[in-house]
């Protein structure tokens, strides 16, 4: 009989700066045609367990190891790296840090051509992987100038060439687009109905279940809390670290017998929102279209918008729909080439950056774009001191927003030294010192996993306290965040706009534009179990509400 | 992730040459005026005209290589050219001829036409380098280095450091929008030199840290795909056609000539022709 592709005894490893194990006593064994769901939260040893199954532990990560990793019968740890290579395909969280390559082709031949194999061979995997992927037509592409999902499938190609009998998917999921996101899952599924041994470390469970994995391995703090079918909803899964289906939180609260609690909901963000005036047009878009350059095609074509007091917006659309090119003309970064943006009555185009600045403030997706300075506090001062605000002014408005973002004690820290989350929550004070009216987040929860990036959306979204305003209602008049996360939109916002097309398709309240779903579709927007358990409760609940809350409709 | 340059396919001459040739044919001309230290005018001039004519024939738009012009423009006419003109710097002893009539502010007649040859030779050689990102198809860079001999790692090196320089510039874009989104503004730096450059922390740090971030991304990008663990294959074959050889023997025979011009009949170092001191005297 032969060799299970992978098998794992009692691996414990214990990283040599750290005074804790990462990972302890796993064990588990994979058959071909097998794919495992590895889920946790950040810190839980997924990425450790993977290292060591791609063999970047022991050799790239020194540490003390216990227990045995075994491929094909042989130890990890008695591999050379071009063997390892063969074995086990490693796909990483974003493909933009896979992708070596400048051109689709040369991307998918570069392992082949680091092993050494003769030019028709490579040709021959080359050509393979792409028919598999049905990426013919992207040969000739270049490797930057395609979306996140072909991106993903062409690292993935870059993989198969390699021919490896396990795939070790790391997050495969974080930069795509919901549609983009689904049709990789089917793809993982394919690969393992043909025989691949796959390994899905993802901690958006509710997504990863529908490639129908075999087995679930959930992990916390280093061990394995629970280790079998998926088919049943297994307590032992928290349903604040990782994301499950609707249905199952629901399920396990009332299974739990947990407090429900009704600041879950965010018709009471809404209702705390209404108390400010409501109405005054912040930034208005008039039939504004825009272009890169005179031969290039439009970006954004006759919109027309208006940003109100009290507004929390969700900007939903597939990549390249024109989220990011639309919100950078309203801070000015971008003039339209027809139209007009007024912020605050004023036309952009009579406006510097900076003065556009003291109304609004833009955080970009990655914290690393813009922290530089040596202490938090310094970093906060920047903004304040660029706007020439007067000292003692800058001082109350940078203690108030370490403050408001909880960073206090964190005053002196190098922002770069911080964790990824607290560098987010420093960019979001950066802002906040500078007293903006309005507040536009790109991607606010790009990078981080779901129990941190809930937490961090609670903490700016939701009332601390019965009849308390939320962070961004009590010190933006408005606010506007981009993202992929259709859940976001349905938990927090009170407006939604869908981009695409060049155009703004849809905008209204949530529970009016998430309710077309052939329109989401359209756009590449894929309804999920809480937007669909929200639309069947509607009528009783008159508003969307988080999954826990929704606990409390029988 | 590494970008490119703005490359696009052209059906001329220039990007019909095989990348080796024109690794080639450059380094000989660079060579030619170097090695040998040509500052004769009657060499200097007719290469830059040499130049300047396969710059034309690479049928460039001028919208693309604006920006790379001003920069090459501000380091040769103002700190190459000026240092040159005022100091003499950078060339023989006889540019600094004592007798030399005096015309402004210390400049020689000596000092200014070795300013001028100066000049037309880092553009003669600028001409060449600069169009070759732009007309190079990026996805040889590295092919073009293994196929003259190159290591598999110096070449794959050679081919990431190509694209190193737009990615560098896409995140300063990014960081300079993130920046500016602050308030801040580069056109008001303020002060003397430190604090100027004080001031461009904001900007240099973030690009900076992103660089080093992507640099790691891509060696373990690399490593899970075994690179280095042995000889590599390359896939992309070179051949070359006769224009190269023609332009390969062009260049050789510039190197050459220059050398046995110089070291054979001392012709090729620098002197002031009588032309250009009857017109500034």
């Amino acid at each position: 009989m032969p060799e299970s592709p992978l098998v794992i005894e009692n691996l414990s490893f214990q990283y040599r700066t750290r005074p804790e194990p990462a990972i302890e006593n796993i064990s588990f064994e994979l058959k071909p045609g097998e794919m495992l769901l590895i889920a946790g939260s950040s810190g839980c040893g997924k990425t450790t367990l993977a290292r060591c199954i791609n063999g970047l532990i022991p050799r790239s990560y020194r540490g003390k190891r216990n227990g045995r990793v075994l491929l094909h019968g042989k130890d990890v740890a008695e591999m050379q790296i071009a063997d390892m290579a063969q074995i086990v395909g490693t796909l990483l969280q974003d493909p933009e840090r896979q992708i070596v390559a400048s051109n689709v082709y040369n991307e998918i031949a570069f392992g082949p051509e680091n092993l050494g194999f003769p030019r028709a061979e490579i040709i021959a995997r080359v050509e393979q992987a792409m028919k598999r992927l049905r990426i013919e037509h992207l040969r000739d592409r270049e490797t930057f100038n395609i979306s996140g999902g072909e991106k993903q499938k062409v690292a993935l190609a870059g993989l198969l060439a390699m021919n490896p009998s396990i795939l070790l998917l790391d997050e495969p999921l974080a930069s795509l687009d919901p549609a983009s996101a689904y049709e990789a899952l089917e793809v993982f599924r394919s690969l393992t109905d043909e025989g691949k041994t796959v390994v899905l470390i993802e901690h958006r469970v509710e997504d990863a279940i529908t490639a129908r994995p075999d087995r679930l391995l959930y992990m916390e703090t280093g061990q394995v809390k629970y280790f079998g079918s998926i088919k049943d909803l297994p307590t032992e899964i928290n349903h604040r670290e990782v994301k499950l289906p609707a249905e199952w939180v629901v399920k396990r609260v009332r299974q739990m017998g947990e407090k429900i609690d009704k600041r879950s909901s965010p018709a009471d963000k809404t209702e705390s929102i209404q108390n400010v005036e409501r109405g005054e047009s912040l930034v208005v878009f008039e039939n504004v279209d825009f272009r890169y350059g005179d031969e290039t095609p439009l970006v954004l074509q006759d919109v027309n918008l208006t940003i109100n007091r009290g507004d929390l917006i969700a900007v939903l659309g597939p990549n390249g729909a024109g989220k990011s090119t639309l919100v950078k003309h309203a801070i000015g970064l971008l003039k339209p080439t027809r139209g007009h943006v007024l912020v605050e009555g004023k036309d952009t185009r009579t406006m510097s950056v900076a003065q556009i600045a003291r109304v609004l403030g833009y955080v970009f997706q990655s914290p690393t774009h813009m922290l530089f300075a040596p202490t938090v506090r310094e970093e906060l001062e920047f903004g304040p001191r660029n706007l020439e605000f007067k000292k003692e002014v800058m001082q109350q408005a940078v203690k108030e927003s370490i403050s408001t973002v909880n960073l206090n004690g964190l005053e002196e820290y190098p922002p770069l030294g911080l964790s990824f989350g607290q560098q987010k929550r420093t960019t979001i004070a950066a802002v906040l010192a500078m007293r903006s009216k309005i507040m536009i987040m790109d991607e606010p929860t790009a990078g981080q996993d779901y129990a941190n990036y809930t937490h961090f959306m609670d903490a700016m979204c939701r009332p601390p306290a019965e009849g308390a305003q939320s962070l961004v209602a009590a010190n933006f008049a408005a606010t506007m965040f981009i993202t992929h996360d259709l859940d976001l939109a349905v938990t927090y916002a009170n407006r939604v706009l869908l981009v695409g097309d060049r155009h703004v398709v849809a905008d209204g309240p949530p529970e009016e534009v998430l309710k077309d779903f052939d329109l989401l579709r359209r756009y590449r927007v894929r309804p999920t179990s809480l937007l669909r358990l929200n639309l069947e409760l509607l009528s009783r609940t008159g508003r969307f509400l988080t999954a826990e809350a929704l606990a409390a409709y029988d | 992730m590494l970008v490119t340059w703005k490359y696009r396919p052209r059906n001329t001459f220039i990007q019909r040459l095989d990348p080796r040739t024109r690794w080639i044919f450059l380094f000989s001309i660079i060579l030619a005026l170097t090695i040998p230290e040509i500052w004769d005018y009657r060499i200097v001039f007719p290469l830059f005209v040499l130049s300047l004519t396969l710059f034309f024939m690479a049928r460039i738009e001028w919208k693309d290589v604006r920006r790379a012009f001003i920069y090459i423009f501000i380091l040769v006419f103002f700190i190459v050219g000026l240092n040159a003109l005022f100091f003499g710097r950078g060339g023989p002893s006889s540019v600094l001829d004592p007798s030399s009539p005096v015309l402004f502010f210390g400049v020689t007649v000596s000092k200014a036409w070795f300013a001028i040859t100066q000049v037309t030779r880092m553009l003669t050689m600028a001409l060449l380098a600069i169009p070759i990102p732009y007309t190079m198809d990026p996805n040889i860079y590295g092919t073009a280095f293994k196929r003259m001999g190159v290591s598999d790692k110096v070449s794959f090196t050679i081919d990431l450091a190509f694209r190193f320089l737009p990615t560098f510039a896409r995140d300063l874009t990014i960081t300079v929008d993130a920046q500016r989104a602050r308030g801040y503004e580069v056109e008001k730096l303020k002060g003397g030199l430190v604090a100027r450059i004080q001031r461009l922390a904001p900007l240099i740090i973030p690009v900076v840290m992103q660089s080093t971030v992507t640099g790691e991304e891509v060696i373990d990008a690399m490593d899970l795909r075994a690179f280095g663990t042995a000889p590599r294959s390359w896939l992309k074959e070179l051949r070359y056609a006769a224009r190269d050889y023609f332009m390969i023997a062009l260049g050789v025979a510039i190197f050459i000539t220059c050398c046995v011009l110089k070291w054979g009949f001392g012709i090729g170092g620098f002197f002031v022709p009588e032309f250009f001191t009857r017109l500034v005297t």
